[in-house]
């Protein structure tokens, strides 16, 4: 069998090839937080050894990366490069209907309304998303955030309005959720309330107002995800049935 | 169908969800093909679910063998 040469062809990429065939590349790219995250695909397994001995010779550590927690063979790769798993992200699949989530008694807080789609202040909302990643930067950071991590204009981390509930107090935006749309599995993507106005049902009620217009809509279910260490996210969703159906593991190589 | 520097490009649907991070997949000829994810959609966590259309690379080597590089918008 012929060897293949490795090569850094770009700042971000290196190329495994074989005569004129490309048979593995590695890549690397740089989350908003400065965490570098790389990534191998091959169509030789012999090669994604010397794709990954390449990319860790010419880039700095720490270096991320990311595996489905049932791709045993990925995951055995990478460790044998040295990556060790830092942390894990539970994926959730939950019912919508309130009679199994236990949410169709609950009311909101107190002076809590919310606000749909069309109907919310895209200024304010803004506002609201800027002061929540604010606040979740200053405490436990992005990194143990889950995110599908979708490209948009920089500067902007509010996609389309139209995918966000907003609960309104006195007012005053204090908490959202994002739902990605039907027809694919409804996903709950980002739910987050202001720091000083948690511990107080807002979450919870918000939730049960979204999951309850997906519900009365004809959708199912719908899956999220939590960090392994977000305990207020997983015993949110844990309350109300949430079943796990996989994970997605970070490694990280020092 | 595209041949690229990689090997053919083909569109598909996703039929199901495999075991070991595999998804079974239809592509446009009727054909179908085992596919792993691209690292830039894993790195990305791009949750792919059946029914979703995504773009294949096909495996130079073994035809019933493949990648997902993009999963097209609904």
């Amino acid at each position: 069998m012929n060897i293949a040469t490795v090569s850094r062809v770009t700042e971000t990429r290196w190329q495994a090839v074989v005569g004129d065939r490309i048979v593995g590349h590695g890549d690397v790219s740089q989350r908003p937080d400065g965490r570098r995250f790389v990534s191998i695909d091959v169509w030789r397994d012999e090669v994604f050894d010397r794709l990954a001995t390449a990319i860790l010779a010419d880039l700095p550590t720490p270096l991320h990366t990311v595996v489905g927690e049932a791709d045993f063979d990925l995951r055995s790769r990478w460790e044998q490069a040295g990556f060790t798993l830092e942390r894990r992200e539970w994926e959730y699949v939950l019912s919508t209907d309130p009679r199994e989530t236990g949410l169709d008694a609950l009311c909101p807080p107190t002076g809590v309304t919310f606000l749909r789609g069309g109907d919310v202040d895209e200024g304010l909302l803004h506002a609201l998303d800027r002061a929540i990643r604010e606040e979740v930067e200053a405490t436990v950071g992005w990194q143990t955030m889950p995110a599908e991590v979708l490209p948009r204009p920089a500067g902007r981390t509010v996609g389309d309005p139209s995918k966000y509930t907003v609960a309104v107090r006195n007012g005053a935006y204090v908490g959202l959720v994002r739902v990605a749309p039907v027809p694919r599995r409804a996903r709950v993507g980002l739910i987050a309330v202001r720091a000083d106005h948690r511990r107080r049902g807002v979450g919870r009620a918000l939730l049960a107002h979204t999951l309850g217009s997906l519900h009365r809509a004809g959708t199912a279910s719908a899956w999220a995800e939590a960090d392994e260490s977000n305990t207020a996210a997983l015993t949110l969703l844990e309350s109300i049935g949430a079943q796990r159906t996989g994970s997605n593991l970070e490694l990280v190589h020092h | 169908m595209a041949r690229t520097a990689h090997g053919l490009e083909v569109e598909g649907t996703v039929v199901e969800c495999l075991r070991n991070a595999t998804f079974k997949v239809e592509l446009q000829n009727g054909h179908h093909v085992l596919a792993h994810i691209s690292g830039k959609i894993r790195k990305n966590y791009i949750k792919i679910l059946p029914f979703d259309r995504v773009l294949v690379e096909v495996s130079p080597y073994d035809l019933t063998r493949g990648r997902i590089l993009y999963r097209y918008r609904t």
